[in-house]
């Protein structure tokens, strides 16, 4: 199989190209009941890179289409989800046009060896009637080359890194506590050192003592292993401590993308000034307000930019047109007509 | 000393699981004690990690379910001596509960004005249709929405958001003089989360309504409340002034947890997993 090389990770070593590319995605739901299409666009026209050896962020609130993305990026669609556009390449499947359109034996090559995943839920992810090791066997074992003796050894070895014993090999996940079962999955996603790992909201359902512990650990295996990450949360704090870059997602769109520190520093998109500014913090004793309205259905977006109904900088222009992504320094896109206006009122 | 609102004396509530022979004891909560002013309404939060016990002090506080030991008073009576019809309905009325998830507090099949219309009918003694419109759209008005807005509307038609925001209303038809959120904004967006962390204080100024505030974030508790207990494994580890007490904690555990927040980054700070 020459286009999923094995060495990829040698061979492709201090490479600068991106990782993953998305050009223009677009991935709608199209429902059809008694003759009528329904079409919900919850990824609508998503461009972005995410480069090698980095943690880019996605953020966004629920129905803002990151779950879609996510699965889009994965290839897993399924009825009534459809890619209606764009394209997705990875530099680990040269010459291919994303895991969509790969032959089912491709995709099994590469899943988990160069692409894997971190869920919200890891009861969902390790088997409950088998114990955690078979758990690894499923998921690993195949790809890893090794012997039994070998990959058990490597297994060991690999737990060490999320601070986890050998003995958990041997307990169910209903023994282990949320956050033991979370290092579990976290190191059944990277066991194969893959070059790309998706993580959706993997601390969520934590708490906040042991999330920073976690999110701790998933940094060290990610330096260590120089995997690029894709992580997904609405936490705007852990995005601020833990992503080199940050996408923000609008019903459907990217609106703005940034270094994590500039994003935060300088946000140029209303939005996620807002996003920013309405988190409380302790020891700011000011009442923070509340976005009004709520987000748009993305069965029947409003016309022009998808936040003009919330938006306090809104114009005739933004009722009208789509503001395209647009340059606004190093490395820093948004998607906003008023964004002059929006930085000069900060 | 003028008499309490609500008043947990030594409380503690043990669990028992397991079989005939392999009995396990939990003990969820451990002789925890405080209480809430009648004459001044403030927002008490309790703070603490899943398992430390929140929830179920939330559940002792409505009546759900009765402490091993100790005792709950609300105005001076003790809840395990509510037995009579009328007055359980009129303990009901007074304390209401705002559950966590909004989307599965509602039945999707349901509309949403008819858990506000039950509400007004049973607690409040309005029999004619028209007053107890009158009195679901005042509540909803509260906080921020009308009855033309959810007239007819499912569940499943409106954001998490204002689902909450319902949830609130209908908790406020029966004019209740103490709320018990359990973990209201933890299912909420971020860009609605601060609104409604802002309709507590304003329902508990305007309104002189007391809140039992329960939840894991600290930002939210300290942005909104008087006053805050810290629990740890089912005891109450600090207590005090919410701004006292978040400014500078005195125990290691709510160091910890305090160090354990993600905050957005001041100027000049470096991020906690930087590269």
């Amino acid at each position: 199989m020459s286009a999923v090389p094995n060495t990829a990770r040698l061979t492709t070593g201090r490479d600068t190209g991106p990782v993953v590319s998305a050009r223009d995605l677009r991935a709608w739901y199209r429902l059809s009941m008694f003759g009528v299409v329904r079409e919900v666009k919850a990824v609508d026209g998503v461009s972005f890179e995410i480069r090698s050896d980095e943690i880019y962020g996605l953020a966004g609130e629920s129905s803002s289409g990151k779950s879609t993305l996510v699965k889009t990026i994965a290839g897993a669609i399924r009825p009534p989800l459809e890619i209606v556009g764009g394209e997705i390449a990875f530099n680990f499947m040269a010459g291919t046009d994303g895991l969509h359109r790969a032959s089912g034996e491709v995709a099994g090559q590469v899943r988990w060896r160069h692409l894997s995943y971190v869920m919200q839920g890891s009861m969902s992810v390790l088997n409950p009637v088998r114990r955690v090791r078979a758990s690894f066997a499923d998921f690993a074992f195949r790809h890893m080359g090794l012997d039994r003796a070998g990959f058990e050894a490597a297994v060991v070895s690999h737990l060490a890194r999320v601070n986890l014993e050998a003995s958990v090999l041997d307990a169910y996940p209903h023994e282990l506590s949320g956050g033991m079962r979370q290092r579990v999955t976290i190191a059944l996603a990277t066991i194969c050192r893959p070059n790309f790992v998706i993580a959706d909201e993997p601390t969520t359902a934590l708490d906040v003592v042991v999330q920073k512990e976690v999110l701790g650990m998933f940094r060290g295996i990610q330096r260590e292993m120089g995997s690029s990450v894709l992580f997904v949360t609405h936490d705007m704090g852990v995005h601020a401590h833990l992503t080199d870059r940050l996408g923000i997602m609008y019903a459907g769109r990217l609106v703005e993308e940034a270094r994590t520190r500039d994003l935060f520093a300088r946000p140029r998109h209303p939005y996620t000034r807002h996003l920013i500014e309405s988190l409380p913090r302790i020891g700011d004793d000011k009442l923070r307000r509340g976005l009004e309205g709520s987000p748009p259905s993305l069965a029947d977006p409003p016309d022009g930019c998808r936040f003009h109904p919330r938006c306090s900088f809104a114009t005739e222009r933004c009722r009208r047109e789509v503001p395209a992504m647009t340059p606004v320094g190093l490395d820093h896109r948004v998607a906003c007509f008023e964004r002059d206006r929006v930085e000069a009122s900060q | 000393m003028t008499q309490a609102l609500l008043e947990l004396a030594t409380v503690s509530k043990t669990f028992s699981r397991g079989g005939f022979l392999s009995r396990e004891r939990v003990e969820a909560v451990v002789d925890v004690s405080f209480r809430l002013d009648g004459d001044r309404a403030e927002i008490f939060s309790i703070i603490g990690e899943s398992g430390s016990g929140k929830s179920t002090i939330a559940r002792m506080i409505l009546a759900l379910q009765a402490p091993t030991a100790g005792h709950v008073r609300f105005r001076g009576r003790d809840l395990a001596e509510l037995r009579a019809e009328d007055e359980r309905t009129a303990f009901m009325a007074a304390v209401q509960p705002v559950f966590q998830n909004p989307f599965e507090a509602f039945n999707p099949l349901k509309r949403m004005d008819r858990y506000l219309f039950m509400t007004c009918r049973r607690f409040t003694g309005l029999h004619d249709e028209a007053e107890i419109h009158a009195a679901a759209d005042a509540a909803l008005q509260q906080v921020g929405l009308t009855l033309a807005e959810i007239r007819g509307r499912y569940p499943h038609e409106l954001s998490g958001g204002q689902l909450q925001r319902v949830a609130i209303a209908r908790a406020l038809a029966s004019n209740p003089s103490l709320l018990v959120a359990d973990e209201p904004v933890s299912m909420v967006d971020a860009s609605l989360r601060a609104s409604i962390v802002a309709l507590f204080r304003k329902l508990c100024d305007e309104l002189g309504l007391s809140i039992v505030y329960i939840t894991h974030d600290l930002a939210t508790a300290y942005s909104i409340s008087d006053r805050i207990i810290i629990m740890q494994k089912g005891r109450m580890v600090e207590s005090g002034d919410a701004r006292t007490v978040l400014a500078d904690p005195k125990h290691p555990y709510s160091r910890k947890l305090k160090e354990s927040v993600l905050e957005p980054l001041a100027p000049g700070e470096t991020p906690m997993f930087a590269r």
